[in-house]
């Protein structure tokens, strides 16, 4: 059964698929690598890009190509205002601002899908077409789905523009900075408050553009955010805490270990493969791949 | 401790009167209804909840119907007593499942609980209900395993995957019969009891009955990939395709495969998500011709005069048709409302034996079933599959022969 062309197609896939995990996952770990807070929200974050895309798509009837950029704002907007409304103040917690800050985000998570049943009704949407939707490259009999290659496409692109933002800007070198030691960046003139409420926006945005192009080629219902966060939290962690890089090299890792994975063994147990490296990770170098924490 | 004369003289007294009050009829019976109202089958839950909705405006109301206790208000046999139903919220999961259904016994009260959609809820929600002696009337579950564990309370008048994969063998013969080639088969189920039974019941059928099953898998439920699985389906490419899955997963499989540029020959499900309308407004146009198991469609309006009626009270209130599963949900409520009112009482076990001594002709349901009657286990037998063809935007029956409307369009895609 095991021939050629399925090895390389899965692998392909798997390829795909990881470089989308990895956009997923990208914001995650920046906004960890800011400040040491997992934002267990991420999901939902996700969940909200996608049905702002439908909502594009449905009453503006714009393309989801059209939208991302759109949805990325909104996106912005949402993360700075969380950061701001929600995140700033748990942080304040004189005694254990860990699991403050858990809680926050967590009951966070629970609110955004709340409200998402609540005026989206639990019903699966989907986008039927779009300029994206239903086509498939075929190269030499593997077949690459258009959605996916976009996504993979713009998770490079992110990752080159997080790269140059990171490095070539006074931004960047403030994020970075406010990464090494948010106590001593107050003393060179540096809003801790603004550069977080920037990262979580642009942590956010990452998202969102990555649930735009999902939104081609997954259902979305209020739930959706859930398996997809439970990688993205994989991802981080075995890139490494923190490390931007790391999680666009962990997501493609996941994406190519799954399909791997799913060769050789029972579908039914194809994230066991991801669990078992991630395992091996946390033995062999516990802080991750790439992490410097 | 002395106990007085009067202590004791007042102690019966109560207990006398405490009695006397139980005799007297409820004003109201309350039944239970667990569903997942959040989480990955929400929808599910809010449609079902206008399905018994619909079926408690029958029973409470006057309704020029040949359906149980649509004529007059109430429960006449509990002196014209209001159907009241609670909603609780499973998840999905069985042992919120577990939590729920001794909820509903202990504090809502019921009389009995209607549920759950998905099998594996259904397994705890059913035996709480038998450690309190509580009747549990499984509407729309189809593991042919839950009614095989002995259970004294648990009933069910629709049909298990059991009856509805002898169903699709009988379909495959019958096409064979015709010079329609079936020889290979592809298996493809969720991961949670209903998946597995399903599978395993189409397993034993090909194995009896001569097809090759030629790729079985088993996936993960709400898996955010599905590749991988597609491309083992892909490379088996087998005569018939049989999916049995919940609607994101049967999105995210006819997504992929268009997307791996799979046309399947044929496909014929085990319902759930293969007949939920999310599907088809996602990926109809990939569906013409699929086919799904079913316990009811619409087409059934021309053989049972209540079909019309019904769907248009259910769509008034939930903007969709009926279909296989809010038709089952609708009426599994009406057979239990029906034996509550025959025990005239709200007694777990003069319900139990009221729901024992149920027979009810298939001309009163609005299914194409011969009747409900159920065997030792809590199963009804006479609950007569159907199998229905996804074909010019609506579902038509076109199997068993007494009941179809048209004739098979097969295969679905040709090779």
């Amino acid at each position: 059964m095991l021939t050629v062309e399925t090895i390389v197609q899965s692998l392909a896939s798997g390829l795909l698929m990881g470089l989308l995990y990895g956009l997923i996952a990208v914001g995650l770990a920046l906004i960890f690598g800011l400040m040491d807070v997992v934002n267990f929200a991420h999901g939902e974050f996700l969940m909200a890009a996608m049905y702002a895309t439908f909502g594009c798509v449905v009453f503006l009837a714009l393309d989801p190509v059209f939208a991302a950029p759109l949805v990325a704002a909104a996106l912005f907007a949402l993360g700075a205002v969380v950061y701001l409304g929600v995140v700033s103040f748990a942080m304040r917690a004189k005694t254990n601002v860990g699991m403050v800050q858990i809680f926050a985000t967590f009951g966070l998570a629970i609110l955004m899908r709340g409200l998402a049943q609540w005026l989206f009704t639990p019903d699966y949407r989907s986008i039927p077409t779009s300029w994206l939707a239903n086509k498939t490259v075929p190269v030499f009999g593997v077949f690459l789905p258009l959605p996916q290659l976009a996504g993979a496409l713009v998770a490079i692109a992110a990752f080159g523009g997080l790269y140059l933002v990171i490095r070539r800007t006074d931004f960047g070198r403030a994020l970075e900075a406010t990464r090494e030691d948010a106590g001593a960046v107050a003393l060179v003139g540096i809003n801790r408050n603004r550069i977080f409420a920037l990262g979580w926006g642009l942590g956010a945005a990452l998202v969102g553009l990555a649930g735009a192009i999902m939104a081609t080629f997954f259902y979305i219902y209020p739930d959706v955010g859930a398996s997809f966060a439970l990688i993205a939290y994989v991802t981080v962690a075995l890139g490494g805490f923190g490390s931007v890089f790391g999680a666009f090299a962990g997501g493609i890792l996941i994406g190519l270990v799954e399909a791997t994975t799913a060769m050789i063994m029972p579908p039914a147990l194809k994230s066991v493969g991801i669990y078992a490296v991630y395992l091996g990770v946390v033995f062999l170098r516990p802080r991750g791949l790439f992490g410097s924490i | 401790m002395r106990i007085s004369r009067r202590a004791i003289l007042i102690g019966s007294t109560a207990s006398v009167f405490a009695s006397g009050l139980r005799a007297q009829q409820p004003a109201e019976v309350v039944i239970g209804i667990t569903y997942p109202f959040s989480g990955a089958n929400a929808q599910i839950g809010v449609d079902a909840q206008h399905a018994f909705n619909t079926a408690v405006d029958i029973i409470n109301n006057d309704h020029d119907l040949d359906l149980p206790l649509a004529k007059g208000t109430g429960l006449p046999g509990l002196g014209g007593a209001k159907v009241r139903l609670v909603a609780a919220d499973h998840q999905g999961d069985p042992q919120k499942g577990r939590a729920e259904a001794e909820r509903l016994i202990t504090q809502e009260k019921v009389a009995a609980i209607a549920g759950t959609y998905q099998s594996a809820v259904a397994v705890t929600v059913s035996e709480t209900c038998e450690r309190y002696e509580t009747p549990f009337m499984s509407v729309d579950n189809s593991s042919p395993s839950l009614h095989r564990r002995g259970l004294k309370f648990f009933f069910r008048a629709a049909a298990h995957d059991e009856m509805f994969s002898t169903a699709m063998f009988d379909f495959f013969d019958a096409l064979k019969k015709k010079g329609k080639k079936i020889e290979t088969l592809s298996l493809f189920h969720e991961d949670t009891i209903f998946g597995t039974d399903s599978s395993n019941a189409q397993l034993k059928l090909a194995n009896e009955r001569g097809y090759k099953v030629v790729s079985n898998i088993k996936y993960r439920a709400n898996s955010p990939s599905l590749t991988a699985e597609v491309e083992q389906l892909k490379a088996a490419d087998a005569d018939v395709l049989m999916p049995s899955s919940y609607t994101t997963d049967s999105i995210l499989l006819v997504k992929t495969m268009s997307e791996l540029g799979y046309k399947p020959k044929a496909i014929v499900a085990q319902d759930a998500g293969f007949s939920e309308k999310a599907l088809y407004d996602a990926a109809g146009d990939k569906l013409e011709g699929s086919i799904s198991r079913g316990s009811f469609s619409l087409d059934l309006a021309t053989k049972r005069a209540s079909v019309g009626k019904i769907n248009a009270l259910y769509k008034a209130r939930s903007g969709k048709d009926l279909n296989d599963l809010t038709a089952r949900e609708f009426m599994g409520l009406l057979v239990l409302a029906d034996a509550i009112d025959r025990a005239k009482s709200i007694e777990g076990e003069k319900i139990r034996a009221a729901l024992a001594a149920t027979d009810l002709p298939g001309e009163r349901t609005i299914l194409p079933w011969k009747r409900i009657k159920f065997d030792e286990s809590g199963q009804n037998n006479d609950a007569d599959p159907v199998l229905l063809q996804w074909s010019g935007g609506k579902f038509v029956t076109i199997f068993p022969e007494q009941a179809a409307i048209a004739e098979a369009i097969w295969p679905m895609n040709k090779a």
